[in-house]
């Protein structure tokens, strides 16, 4: 045999053994009425739980709650990281160390995150409405209105890191020639970060995108940490749910079920992604 | 005359002033898990007091009296096994992908495996690790993490095997090499850097994991994620010991996390993004 396949084949044969194959159980589950309670007695369903979920109103609110997650996080994390990695590229006094303290939040088990601002916003002895009842500002962070919110600024606070950490490495890579050019002919910084910057970084700009959204998508461990899905249903997300719905109720069909209308999202997604890389061959990326 | 170079003063200094004050947004909630650790457990639940008589009876009780240092030992076992086999099986593969140019449909099926949401393989381990036995144990969460941890790793190593140059191999293969051997001997220390950025990266991703180890383990095999969840339920809190067991999940990641930032930017691209 090859080199080459030799050299692959130890990785397919584990990546065979540990989700292939699980992945082909699952879609077997997804397809049959398969509770934990029963395991003996499984009956199949065809496309009953797909078609139970797509009706189910929870399931949709879960997905409604994970797409607004989503939504909300990515942008805010997207604007706030391209303008600290602008801004520590401008800074004169102790860059590095900035940039190290600014990209720490991204390497913490978020568990930790999760329970450390639940923790600091709780309404009875959280610091932060401590200081902000002192200034007159009553806030219920984790209330029905503000839960999913606070999740998000939760989220914003740990993963715009990220961000910041892709568009350095974006705008480290950018030609000087055409920048330069823009400062001699007097160019205004905006001008030239609207019309320079902002294209040339259009790529690197969607694949941070949809890397950060994919993984946003998988949000657990602060709903797990702080609401467990509440107040009411306000803060269900989609992983929440399908754990909720595999491991709490035992209805494991339904579970894999829906986890497939996930991935379904996920892998429209991750071919766009992969169509933007390849759209332009050669350049970055 | 004076105007621009004041003008140019007064941005710097709104540009390191944005600045500190994001650093300030990061770093508040360490200072306060810190001094809520270090606080008398009579003090804990009083946000606004700062000075205090600093005591060490949290940490004395979480380090000596809780299972939390065998909670430590089972994700140190479970993160260092799950690289250890993660590289030794992704990075020969690396290495092909870069250089066969078995090409784009390998690399995307490496990136797509590492995006895949843990929800839909979760269900089916589960099912299999219970029919093996393996629930409550390190293996089981092992094998859970490889699928998290594998593919990244792999991915992370094709961009360094890219950078680098064929007349490294094809030189030691003048000299007599087979091209394997040019693999282990000439191309495995060049991008050794790599395999210590992705071997980090992989270890914080199995360490960091709640979702896997919440549903796999119990009792004797829960992982520090899974131990740390636990201090706040509906019995009750204990903040001070919760706010220790946060640091000691915290700190060893951040001081690995500043050696490897260099080689994350080179590495999460994954050849994306050429620096």
């Amino acid at each position: 045999m090859h080199l080459r396949f030799r050299l692959i084949l130890p990785l397919a044969a584990v990546l065979a053994a540990i989700m292939v194959y699980p992945l082909a159980f699952s879609g077997w589950i997804s397809v049959h009425d398969y509770r934990l309670d029963r395991i003996d007695d499984v009956a199949f369903e065809g496309i009953g739980n797909y078609a139970f979920i797509l009706t189910n109103p929870p399931f949709w609110n879960a997905l409604t709650n994970t797409v607004v997650f989503v939504f909300g996080a990515v942008s805010i994390e997207l604007a706030l990281g391209l303008g600290l990695a602008l801004l520590l590229r401008r800074m004169v006094h102790l860059p590095n160390t900035a940039r190290a303290i600014l990209l720490a939040p991204m390497f913490i088990t978020p568990i930790a995150v999760g329970l450390m601002f639940r923790f600091l916003l709780n309404s009875e002895f959280g610091v932060i409405p401590h200081y902000l009842a002192a200034l007159g500002i009553e806030v219920d962070w984790f209330g029905p209105d503000l839960a999913l919110f606070s999740l998000i600024l939760i989220d914003v606070w740990q993963w715009t890191p990220f961000m910041v950490l892709m568009f350095l490495a974006g705008l480290e890579a950018l030609p000087k020639a055409p920048f330069e050019a823009a400062r001699v002919d007097g160019a205004s910084s905006w001008l030239t970060f609207r019309h320079l910057t902002l294209p040339m970084l259009r790529s690197v700009i969607l694949v941070a995108l949809i890397i950060r959204a994919l993984d946003a998508f998988k949000v657990f461990e602060y709903v797990y940490a702080i609401t467990r899905g509440g107040p009411g249903d306000s803060t269900e997300t989609i992983l929440f749910y399908i754990y909720k719905t595999g491991f709490r109720f035992f209805r494991l069909g339904e579970a894999a079920s829906m986890a497939f209308v996930l991935v379904a999202v996920v892998l429209v997604l991750v071919i766009a992604l992969y169509v933007a890389m390849r759209r332009r061959p050669g350049q970055a990326p | 005359m004076t105007g621009r170079p004041l003008r140019y003063r007064a941005s710097q200094f709104a540009v390191e002033l944005t600045v500190a004050v994001a650093i300030a947004i990061v770093l508040f909630p360490f200072v306060f898990i810190l001094a809520t650790s270090l606080k008398p457990p009579h003090q804990v639940a009083e946000p606004g007091v700062w000075w205090f008589e600093a005591s060490f009876a949290n940490w004395a009780a979480v380090l000596l009296h809780s299972d939390v240092p065998a909670n430590i030992l089972n994700s140190l076992i479970v993160s260092l096994a799950t690289v250890a086999i993660a590289l030794l099986v992704g990075c020969p593969a690396a290495y092909s992908f870069s250089r066969f140019k078995a090409g784009g449909p390998a690399r995307f099926t490496i990136l797509s495996a590492s995006m895949m949401p843990p929800v839909i393989l979760i269900l089916p381990l589960f099912l299999v690790f219970y029919h093996l036995g393996l629930l409550d144990t390190l293996a089981g969460v092992v094998v859970a993490h490889l699928t998290l941890v594998m593919p990244v790793v792999t991915w992370f190593l094709i961009g360094f095997f890219d950078d680098v140059p064929r007349e490294l191999e094809e030189q030691a293969m003048i000299d007599g090499c087979t091209q394997f051997q040019a693999f282990v001997r000439v191309i495995l220390p060049t991008v050794r850097p790599g395999l210590a950025g992705a071997g980090v990266f992989g270890f914080v991703l199995s360490w960091n994991d709640l979702f896997y180890a919440l549903i796999l383990t119990g009792g004797e095999s829960r992982t520090l994620p899974v131990a740390i969840a636990g201090f706040w339920t509906f019995r009750g809190i204990d903040m001070g010991k919760m706010a220790v067991a946060i640091l000691l999940a915290v700190v060893p990641v951040l001081i690995v996390s500043f050696f490897i930032q260099k080689h994350l930017i080179r590495g999460l691209g994954g050849g994306a993004i050429k620096s």
